[in-house]
């Protein structure tokens, strides 16, 4: 019973990790820049996700304009940070988001304080008894809303024109162009989409915690730029699978190996041994 | 329908074809031939707004495509097969037509898969098949068709027959002159002159980057020191 309920654990804390990769792999996939101001976002949306709850009381309406909010503002992280550099050598960008990583972190710091924010009156906290374990209700609903914002995204790639449009932008930028697509128009799109996932990761996890701090964001960031080389770069097939993964062996690790190292050093010791194995990552194919 | 005017063009500072003068007119089949890197595709992807424009002009049905993205190209009716197919190999058979009709009303995909896969009846049992799956000859049918699919009414395609079994070369070959009696026009770029010949009303011969000869097919046939400089070399390859 405790494996079990480790497992579901695991799949909880994965699932937020699926939100905040998948965004980032979609970035790199289709422009080839490590986006680690990604992490702001997801930090952003927490801290929208907590005012609008506590503004109005409902915790749906918060995920809603979290996920709209910060869509529109990863949109603007593209237009102004990024497209102006696109020619550049691809540190030139990994340094500029780097810096704007930090930048976002500071503001946080500096507008909403450095001690953080909570609900004031946390929702979804009432335990739920499901299969025998005893789970929160936000728990459930951290699994059940990955599945469906995952799989929304998978029904969009997969069966609309858009998606198709998406998924041929990615893999030849100018062929795509070719058959009249409109290349900016899908850089937008992915940064929407993926700033909007990263914005519904941080709301849950402001819901689990009941708090936002202006650097939630920075091991989550370090997690995630590890859970997409894992999944072999670009690939969101494999960035759900080392997301959920790595939630697991996290889960399984805080409690057999909690005497030893914690929680992040185990996941970072999972992530350094398997691509000591595997270094093309865990679906992606050897070039030797 | 299509003009070029002392056109050239290159990729950044470096030059890939110069001053280059043709005309392609409605319902014909237009010929590049030469050798390996004597520009053919490179004036290819330039008309499809791929490649720099560095002088000259080019226009089709009259408009002047200087500045005009890749993306309103096709929907002004330029198909393109580009060199190595250039297929997204991930996508499924049935995907790479959808993004070929992306160009068009959603309504009109459809009817024009049906007409591709009439054209090329062998797709019907790949559609969902992944692109990069399909054997050379079966990923250059896709090519075209995912081309067709656009509506073209200038058809540009980049070495039909380059690493095809001569089985695939004739069916493709075959399939430009069906295109041709439905009324499009073609550019069709080749190494394999003899087979371009077999289809072509005029041809040009390049040769690095410059118009070296141009003019019928039939005069280029009887122009023995053109055969022996360039349609004998494709032979004997």
């Amino acid at each position: 019973m405790l494996a079990f309920e480790l497992f579901m654990q695991g799949l909880v804390q994965g699932s937020i990790y699926a939100l905040i990769a998948v965004g980032l792999t979609l970035v790199y996939g289709l422009l080839r820049i490590l986006h680690v101001a990604h992490a702001g976002l997801f930090t952003l949306g927490g801290y929208i996700g907590v005012l609008v709850t506590n503004a109005t009381g409902s915790l749906a309406l918060a995920l809603l304009t979290a996920m709209i909010a910060v869509g529109f503002v990863g949109m603007a992280l593209y237009r102004f940070c990024y497209q102006p550099i696109l020619d550049r050598p691809p540190y030139v960008a990994l340094i500029a988001s780097i810096g704007l990583f930090i930048a976002m972190e500071e503001i946080f710091r500096i507008i909403f304080g450095p001690y953080g924010l909570s609900y004031t009156a946390p929702p979804l906290q009432a335990p739920i008894i499901l299969l025998g374990m005893n789970l929160k209700a936000a728990e459930i609903l951290t699994m059940v809303g990955a599945l469906i914002l995952i799989g929304g995204l998978g029904v969009l790639a997969g069966r609309t024109r858009t998606g198709i449009a998406w998924r041929a932008t990615v893999k030849d930028p100018q062929m795509a162009e070719s058959f009249g697509i409109d290349i900016v128009k899908v850089r937008y799109l992915n940064f929407f989409i993926g700033s909007a996932l990263a914005a519904a990761a941080g709301v849950m996890v402001a819901l689990l915690n009941n708090l936002v701090e202006p650097t939630m964001g920075s091991v989550p960031s370090y997690k995630a730029l590890a859970i997409i080389v894992l999944g072999g770069l670009g690939n969101v097939r494999g960035t759900l699978i080392a997301s959920l993964a790595l939630g697991v062996i996290e889960s399984f690790g805080t409690i057999y190996l909690g005497f030893l190292l914690d929680r992040d050093a185990i996941a970072f010791a999972f992530l350094i041994l398997v691509l000591m194995i595997r270094p093309q990552g865990l679906v992606g194919r050897s070039n030797g | 329908m299509l003009r070029l005017e002392a056109m050239s063009c290159g990729y950044g500072p470096f030059s890939a074809v110069a001053e280059l003068t043709l005309q392609v007119a409605e319902g014909s089949v237009f010929a590049l031939i030469g050798a390996n890197g004597a520009g053919k595709s490179s004036t290819i992807m330039a008309i499809a707004g791929h490649v720099d424009l560095h002088g000259g002009s080019i226009t089709f049905d009259g408009r002047n495509l200087s500045g005009v993205p890749a993306r309103q190209r096709v929907r002004a009716g330029m198909g393109l097969v580009p060199e190595g197919r250039r297929l997204f190999s991930d996508l499924t058979v049935d995907e790479n037509l959808t993004i070929g009709g992306y160009c068009r009303a959603a309504e009109r995909t459809p009817e024009n898969r049906a007409r591709v896969l009439d054209l090329f009846p062998r797709l019907k049992e790949r559609l969902d098949q992944a692109a990069g799956s399909l054997s050379g000859g079966e990923q250059q049918m896709l090519a075209m068709g995912r081309a067709l699919m656009t509506e073209p009414r200038l058809l540009m395609i980049d070495e039909v027959s380059l690493g095809l079994m001569p089985k695939m070369v004739d069916v493709c070959y075959d399939v430009i002159r069906r295109l041709k009696d439905r009324g499009i026009t073609i550019l069709v770029v080749e190494q394999n002159t003899s087979r371009a010949l077999e289809v072509a009303d005029h041809v040009c011969v390049l040769e690095s980057g410059r118009q070296v000869w141009q003019g019928t097919a039939a005069e280029a046939r009887a122009d023995s020191g053109l055969v022996e400089a360039y349609l004998g070399l494709a032979e004997a390859q």
